[in-house]
């Protein structure tokens, strides 16, 4: 008798017994895992349903402010402590006054097949091109390119599959972070050397598997630094409510903590377990700073002298509902994005700007806004890029943290976007290319542009 | 996720997970912790759709995912887990004379083979994937593929071979 093993494969899995996955609870999980990873992807997630004007117009109108602090859900919203701004009061910044484009690049079919991107920008200037994605193997290919002139240096081809972050882009090395499963889980670093022209690879046995990739940075010392999961706080019973648009409704949500672990980029058996325990972190040139929790409420930043060690910490007054999605800092200045609910007029989305005392310099509030600091790719950014993704304040804004003013830079902004370090003075950002005109009133492409703000 | 994304993603979930299940079950041996497998990738899948769709990668991740889990699964099961009832449709003990058909005598093999040479034999002869798809779903190069699904059908053909089923064969003929 002759028995073949792939008749008698599908033979044994021909017949399943009745299947009671329950969807619903995969959406619902997914949901919930999705609001945890939402503090990375800040402003490209979540559109939220309400039209709605002006934050500020509106509650001056209504009389709802509930006297500077927050209100219950299905309120207004609510207005923040200390000075408030809206982006209606953004000033149009003009190229060639603001800033001068360096250089753009189109990629004007994205639903058909994935394009090329500008990932981040070197300390000599260089652009960081990355094309793909592509191919059957998911493959990426790099190239250092020169704004001057256009010319691509490619890098010798190395096996980089998708799931992947530059998070370094120096004159001397390229680093870029990726997971080990290629489902976000391990720590791997490729590593270019720009002299040799040599990538290596570098895992390292000794730190923890479950170290996240997406909170992994290089600090001034020239060592990674990762967060490895200490504490991650569970839903309420049942799941999140969500929202009509099916994100989960998680304002005021427990925080998450990390154990922050460094490791060398240069020796994998040099792992070290910092002793810190940690919401988000982010380095300065000279000092540590990080948040009590993440992704959930945060009652306390700390900073701490990387020369001398001493710490101070402080506490942000940051609203009662407020989830920390995105953190970071500069010498002078800390930068919180925060989800703060969702309320009968939408959104209360907050970008919190503070001191690095703690002292409240102002907070841009909106609809579906997030912020980080853009420049950050050296260490003394100083430019906070701001995404509002809904209604008539759609766009790109700028938040200078030297002058104190905000700028729009474009009325729309791009369905798909990529972006990576950038050093001081340099900004990336997306406008759509074909806005509605591809398949089911997607845009059909988007146009990267790189800045230097003046 | 958007709307219009979630509603992509449940048609996909409910296009894809009678297969995944099936792929799982075969690589784990229980129907019911097949389904808690597929349900687990599925959820990975949820939280990745928005760049996978731009991909154009969606199932080729949930078997991945799904592959992900049951190794996963197996790794903690072999040393915090007590063994769950046994699956009634499996051959009981090892002995090839107790298989009633060649199909239960293939899963009583495969269900002592270590997992990811088991993973291996359902990723080439169930799903038909090449070498280098079974090594990305795996995560392990070419050359441990095919040494892994070498020892796994020698080990099955051998079984096959002392026992009164007969021969076993790839289809084609080679192994």
């Amino acid at each position: 008798m002759v028995n073949d093993v792939r008749a008698l494969l599908q033979e044994a899995a021909a017949t399943p017994p009745g299947d009671d996955t329950d969807l619903s609870a995969v959406l619902r999980a997914g949901r919930d895992r999705v609001r945890c990873r939402r503090r990375r992807t800040i402003g490209g997630l979540g559109l939220a349903s309400v039209a709605v004007a002006g934050i500020v117009a509106l509650t001056s109108i209504t009389g709802t402010v509930d006297g500077g602090k927050d209100g219950p859900a299905g309120s207004r919203v609510p207005t923040p402590e200390g000075p408030v701004l809206s982006l209606r009061e953004a000033r149009q910044a003009v190229a060639g006054k603001q800033y001068d484009v360096l250089s753009s690049y189109a990629n004007k079919d994205l639903n058909a097949a994935n394009g090329e991107y500008y990932a981040g920008v070197s300390d000599d200037g260089l652009i960081l091109f990355q094309d793909g994605p592509k191919g059957a193997h998911n493959r990426i290919r790099w190239a250092l390119l020169d704004p001057q002139t256009g010319e691509k240096d490619w890098l010798p081809a190395h096996a980089i599959e998708a799931n992947q972050r530059p998070i370094r882009v120096g004159a001397d090395r390229i680093v870029i972070v990726t997971d080990v499963d290629g489902l976000g889980s391990g720590l791997r670093a490729e590593v270019f050397d720009r002299r040799t022209r040599a990538w290596s690879t570098l895992s390292w046995p000794g730190l923890p598997p479950s170290a996240e990739m997406l909170s992994a940075q290089v600090a001034p010392d020239g060592r990674l630094y990762v967060g490895v999961p200490a504490h991650t706080s569970e839903p309420p019973p049942g799941g999140w409510p969500t929202q009509p648009d099916g994100d989960a409704e998680d304002a005021g949500a427990g925080g998450d903590t990390y154990e922050l672990w460094s490791a060398s980029l240069t020796d994998a058996s040099d792992v070290r377990d910092e002793g810190l325990v940690v919401g988000s972190f982010d380095f300065t040139r000279d000092s540590l700073v990080w948040s009590d929790a993440t992704n959930g409420i945060n009652r306390r930043i700390h900073v701490r002298d990387l020369a001398t060690g001493v710490e101070r910490d402080f506490d942000p007054r940051s609203g009662a509902r407020c989830n920390l999605l995105g953190f970071g800092a500069t010498a002078d200045r800390i930068v919180l994005s925060q989800y703060c609910g969702t309320y009968a007029n939408g959104r209360d989305d907050r970008v919190q700007i503070l001191t690095a005392d703690g002292r409240p310099v102002t907070t841009i509030q909106g609809d579906d806004i997030g912020g980080y600091i853009a420049d950050a790719g050296t260490g003394d950014g100083h430019l906070v890029e701001i995404g509002s993704h809904f209604g008539d304040t759609e766009g790109t804004y700028v938040y200078d943290l030297d002058t104190d003013r905000l700028w729009q830079v474009t009325d729309k902004t791009a369905a798909w976007d990529v972006s990576g370090p950038t050093p001081r003075h340099r900004l990336l950002w997306g406008t759509p290319y074909g806005a509605g005109a591809g398949p089911d009133g997607m845009d059909q492409g988007a146009t990267q542009w790189l800045v230097r703000w003046r | 996720m958007r709307e219009r994304d979630e509603d992509a993603f449940v048609e996909f979930a409910q296009s894809a997970r009678t297969r995944l299940r099936r792929t799982a079950y075969l690589m784990c041996g229980d129907w019911d912790r097949a389904a808690d497998h597929v349900q687990e990738a599925l959820i990975r899948v949820y939280v990745a759709w928005p760049r996978l769709t731009r991909a154009g990668r969606e199932y080729a991740y949930a078997r991945r995912a799904v592959v992900s889990v049951v190794l996963d699964h197996g790794r903690r099961r072999s040393s915090t887990e007590i063994p769950a009832e046994p699956d009634p449709q499996l051959s009981s003990g090892h002995d090839l004379a107790e298989a009633v058909t060649a199909r239960e005598a293939l899963l009583s093999v495969m269900a002592q083979l270590p997992p990811r040479q088991r993973a291996c034999v359902v990723l080439r002869y169930f799903e038909d994937l090449s070498v280098a798809d079974t090594a990305r779903a795996l995560g392990c190069s070419e050359g441990t593929v095919k040494s892994q699904t070498a020892r796994a059908l020698d080990r099955l053909r051998s079984v096959f071979e002392d026992s009164p089923l007969g021969e076993l064969t790839l289809g084609g003929g080679t192994w």
